[in-house]
């Protein structure tokens, strides 16, 4: 068949339009190495486990702040993965029907909401509510048990990685939660209703094969949270107070990658301080970039699995 | 019977937390809407659109120049991301139909949708801030193009192949060429998916704060020119509750309300549009 010359222009512009994606990634990751490459020169490798970060000595390292982004980040999924797949179990096996899909969707508008309220209802309201009343609390019925009270050391301030990480939790369930359900709601029918007629419970039924039927689709939902988790900026910069060092106790206050990013990006003086956070930038691009692989990775085969 | 007994608890138990962890979920959206909505409301009025930012500390003013900046960063970041997006997912879909090049963008295009969106504002800023010598609008409005192209990208491609084939079959048997096929078929087939993908990512920028902090900055006077720095609601929000002042702290609660309400809206519309094409099949 002779090609129409306005079909070529046309395949040839769409061609470009979706050839700009690999572009930005290519081009992200060559223009963040490109400008860190002073602080590459200078610190090397070691700037990933020194945990300077001194913008008046002009010594940088990102250890303080890939601890704060790993420690919210692993805390949030320790309280999200829970109830995400308690709410997927709720909306596919116990509910009444006509309530699934408001549920569902009440709980995917939880995703809609933008970072920065996160943040900004975090720093007004929870923060307070946690130093008050939850801080104490957790620091009162922990404190004659040894290791865990280190946890709860300090004062509660509310300002800290608790609250970080229990806004962080919010913010991922949706997520984990919508992909859970989808992926159970793949289960086939009659091996479930096979596991009813021999006399188990709905609880057996979800914990023996439900569950093991979807796997791979829920853990990639869960990797999937961990790479938004490790990138959400806003809903902790408000709360969790920006202090660079190694915090020990949940009522410390830290600095992730991202929070670190967001304060002090626009104010860096001096080329090395400005190449140090575009080099924090890089980490984190490929930190979450290759998570966001990995979940991509399980999606695909968990989507094979279920369509064969 | 003990063991039966045992058995039937334990489900109980299991089933109670589950309805439990759903309304935990439940619990936190009406606390998080509620709470937005209490403050929100008391600090809004028409002060708040009409009037630009009092000095610092001093009492009233509004954020007119913000929500004028915020319309204009958004509106140009749908201008540049939409025809992007809508063509790169055409050629995923049709040209490009069960290529490797297809899946591999396709794959790319998911990532890049969850990648930080701090780390696009550090990306523009050394492409577009840095050479230029100072923020601008035009910055910010690329970043945020950039975090929406894979999202617009990503449901055009797939409300495309919802397209039956043999539609575009019947479209070839008459002599059409291709992009004639897509552009009066293939597009008008999926017009309501593809507007849906639009909406969702609209809403989706129009909350994005971190890739506008050191792109397009923020201005506190009144400015529509895209080539200097500008100001937007999301970074007005950050700079005021961060701030001192009481009367900062509610007009940033008011303006919290604009924005949750207009993003929640868009996200519902493209729901309800999406939902209605389906029920109609």
């Amino acid at each position: 068949m002779r090609k129409n010359p306005a079909d070529i222009i046309f395949s040839a512009t769409t061609a470009i339009a979706s050839l700009s994606v690999a572009v930005f990634v290519i081009g992200i990751l060559y223009v963040l190495i490109m400008e860190s490459s002073p602080a590459i020169g200078r610190f090397g490798i070691k700037f990933l486990i020194s945990t300077d970060w001194d913008p008046v000595k002009e010594s940088f390292g990102a250890l303080t702040n890939i601890y704060g982004t790993i420690i919210t980040t692993f805390l949030s999924l320790l309280i999200a993965i829970p109830v995400s797949i308690g709410i997927a179990i709720f909306v596919t096996e116990i509910s009444p029907n006509f309530l699934k899909a408001p549920i569902g969707a009440a709980i995917e508008l939880l995703a809609a909401i933008p970072s920065i309220i996160y943040g900004m209802w975090g720093l007004f309201t929870l923060s307070p509510i946690m130093s008050r009343h939850v801080e104490p609390f957790l620091k009162k019925i922990t404190a004659g048990i040894p290791i865990v009270s280190i946890l709860f050391q300090g004062t509660p301030m509310g300002i800290d990685i608790l609250t970080a990480s229990v806004i962080l939790s919010i913010m991922i369930i949706p997520f984990t939660a919508s992909i859970s359900r989808d992926s159970f709601n793949l289960t086939p029918p009659i091996i479930k209703e096979s596991a009813y007629a021999i006399g188990a419970t709905k609880w057996e039924v979800v914990k023996n094969i439900v569950i093991p039927y979807s796997k791979i689709g829920v853990f990639g939902g869960i990797v999937l949270s961990l790479g938004r988790a490790i990138g959400e900026t806003m809903a902790v910069a408000f709360v969790l107070g920006n202090n660079h060092r190694i915090a020990t106790s949940l009522f410390d206050a830290a600095a992730t990658i991202t929070v670190t990013l967001a304060n002090e990006f626009a104010e860096a003086d001096n080329d090395i301080y400005l190449s140090s956070l575009f080099y924090l930038a890089l980490v984190l691009f490929v930190m979450s970039f290759i998570t966001l692989a990995v979940a991509k990775y399980f999606l695909i085969r968990a989507e094979r699995k279920y369509s064969r | 019977m003990t063991r039966v007994r045992k058995r039937k608890i334990e489900g109980v138990i299991a089933m109670v937390l589950c309805t439990v962890a759903a309304l935990t979920g439940l619990f936190w959206l009406v606390f998080i809407l509620g709470d937005v909505l209490a403050h929100g409301i008391k600090a809004l009025n028409l002060n708040l659109f009409i009037n630009d930012p009092a000095p610092a500390g001093v009492e009233g003013g509004g954020l007119r120049n913000a929500f004028i900046g915020q319309l204009l960063i958004t509106l140009c970041a749908t201008l540049i991301g939409v025809p992007i997006g809508v063509l790169g997912g055409t050629f995923l879909a049709e040209y490009a139909r069960g290529r490797r090049i297809a899946r591999l963008i396709s794959i790319l295009s998911d990532i890049m949708v969850s990648v930080p969106s701090i780390v696009i504002g550090t990306f523009i800023y050394a492409v577009l801030v840095k050479p230029i010598g100072h923020f601008s609008g035009w910055a910010g409005a690329i970043a945020l193009s950039i975090i929406m192209i894979p999202v617009v990208l990503r449901t055009t491609e797939d409300m495309l192949r919802l397209v039956p084939w043999t539609l575009r079959e019947a479209a070839f048997a008459l002599g059409a060429p291709y992009y004639k096929v897509i552009i009066q078929i293939v597009y008008r087939g999926a017009s309501t998916g593809i507007l849906t993908g639009i909406l969702l990512s609209i809403a989706r920028v129009s909350g994005e704060t971190a890739p506008l902090l050191f792109t397009s900055f923020n201005n506190s006077f009144f400015s529509a020119d895209m080539n200097k720095p500008i100001a937007s609601l999301t970074v007005t929000i950050f700079q005021y509750a961060m701030g001192p002042y009481e009367s900062w702290h509610s007009q940033a609660w008011a303006a919290s309300l604009v924005i949750t309400l207009s993003i929640l809206t868009l996200t519902v519309i493209g729901r309800l549009l999406i939902k209605g094409r389906h029920g109609k099949r």
